[in-house]
């Protein structure tokens, strides 16, 4: 697997392609059927032979995607393809990336700063934290592992309340009358939730999980969170 | 094999685009040799045997210098490898089933071919301007051969230098200039070495320097010959075994040191 920039930056993207065909020495039908394949999954079919100086940095992405994939690797790293695209671009790729791993049935390791990538793409997650792996599994396992409180956020119909009377309930994370959001133990959240509608009224309650963002970070940091 | 040829092929294209900084370049090529040959041009004028080279011999070695010293010298290697190494883009190479010595050749002759017809149509157009008499080749043969060896000795000495990026990342500029000026000297790229006291001439050879420009070109005049000729040419090949071996023990030492972090 190359890395971004190993496309020759003066010539077209199809000159980077042939080359790195010859040099993993793809044979030619392969190689056909590959290149028409991630030409159509991406788009790119009108661009591939303007000079890639003149390719926005989305389009040199996916190029540059193709160069590294155009001997189809089975194992993929890939660190950080969506950093510094626009939505629509991030969800193309990791449309892309999901689609190359069914269609190929190619392992794909990927890091990210974006959860949403995360979210949409990894079945296993693994965190590491200063060279020691901190958890390894499933993401809805680190939201059971690591988050035991659960968010209740309710907007109050009428503008009574006080801010103690939150209090007791659990820790008031946030109160901006008439909205608050309240974090309480996750075996509790149901109860909590009942006496809130019967106590004030309510026109609006949501129960959620802490965002997958809060639980990492929390982890990295070492601190009990939610 | 096939691999190498397409990795010419593309960088042949790629020498196309900078067309302006290419001419450019050749411009400055032929202004140095016109500033030589005016040179001895001038010297000859009151003398009819400088150093015991003749006219005809001075000037024939003034225009082979432009055609050795681009075929030897025409090497894009060595404004490119220092920077991947130091940058961390030898990682592209390094993951790939490419190796990357065998790479920047096959990119170096790709740019000497191009440089090499550029140069033969312009000492044909140099020499039709000015008429010189030039001195036929005494040994063509051998000429070419230790053309060949030396295209060898300066790559594996050029990028052994530049491998000292493994432990300067920083751009080695300075020491690029100190390499460019040794070998012109040196070489023999700015008058015939020859013409320097005769310890400095057999020191010399004790260098890979000689063995990349003036060698060649006194071959070709028949300076040298007979048992000298043989000696030389083999000097020349144990010196490309040397520089092969030089350059191969920088490359492992440097990719052990070698990290490319972030990239």
């Amino acid at each position: 697997m190359g890395q971004k920039n190993q496309l020759w930056w003066d010539l077209p993207a199809i000159e980077s392609f042939i080359l790195n065909k010859e040099i993993y020495e793809v044979p030619d039908a392969q190689y056909k059927k590959t290149l028409d394949e991630l030409v159509e999954l991406l788009d790119v079919k009108d661009i591939l032979k303007v000079q890639v100086r003149k390719l926005s940095l989305g389009q040199r992405m996916k190029m540059e995607l193709i160069a590294a994939l155009i001997h189809s690797p089975k194992i993929l790293f890939l660190d950080e393809p969506t950093i510094g695209l626009d939505v629509v671009m991030q969800k193309k790729m990791r449309d892309f990336i999901r689609e190359y791993n069914k269609r190929f049935n190619a392992t794909v390791i990927l890091t990210s700063h974006y959860m949403d990538d995360v979210k949409e793409l990894c079945q296993r997650v693994i965190i590491i934290d200063k060279g020691k792996l901190i958890f390894d599994g499933a993401l809805d396992e680190i939201i059971k592992k690591y988050a035991d409180h659960k968010l209740i956020t309710v907007v109050f119909s009428k503008n009574n309340v006080e801010l103690s009377d939150l209090e007791k309930l659990g820790e008031v994370k946030s109160f901006e009358p008439p909205k608050a959001v309240i974090s309480v133990k996750r075996a509790s959240a149901p109860r909590v939730a009942a006496r809130i509608l019967e106590d004030f009224s309510v026109a609006d309650i949501n129960l959620e999980e802490p965002q997958i963002e809060d639980i990492i970070r929390e982890v990295f940091t070492g601190k009990d969170f939610a | 094999m096939r691999k190498y040829l397409t990795v010419f092929a593309v960088d042949w294209q790629n020498q196309f685009i900078y067309r302006l900084n290419f001419v450019l370049w050749r411009v400055r090529n032929i202004l140095r040799l016109l500033m030589t040959y005016f040179l001895w041009r001038g010297v000859f004028n009151t003398n009819v045997s400088v150093f015991g080279y003749s006219q005809n011999q001075m000037l024939t070695y003034v225009f082979l210098v432009l055609l050795v010293q681009t075929l030897v010298t025409s090497a894009p290697s060595s404004d490119n490898i220092g920077g991947e190494i130091g940058n961390g883009e030898l990682s592209n190479y390094l993951v790939k089933p490419v190796s990357y010595i065998g790479y920047w050749f096959t990119r170096d002759l790709s740019s000497k071919l191009l440089n090499i017809i550029f140069a033969s149509v312009e000492l044909t157009l140099l020499w039709l301007v000015f008429q010189p008499e030039l001195q036929i080749p005494v040994h063509l043969l051998a000429f070419v051969v230790s053309c060949i060896l030396a295209v060898f000795i300066f790559y594996f000495l050029n990028i052994a230098t530049r491998f000292v990026s493994f432990w300067t990342p920083e751009n080695t500029w300075g020491l690029s200039f100190l390499v460019i000026i040794l070998i012109e000297t040196l070489a023999g790229g700015i008058f015939p070495l020859d013409i320097l006291p005769h310890w400095t001439n057999v020191a010399l050879q004790f260098t890979p320097f000689p063995y990349l420009i003036y060698y060649p070109i006194a071959i070709f005049l028949g300076k040298i010959t007979g048992i000298y000729l043989l000696r030389i040419l083999f000097q020349s090949l144990l010196y490309c075994a040397i520089m092969y071996y030089f350059a191969q023990i920088i490359w492992r030492r440097g990719l052990k040191v070698y990290a490319s972090e972030g990239r």
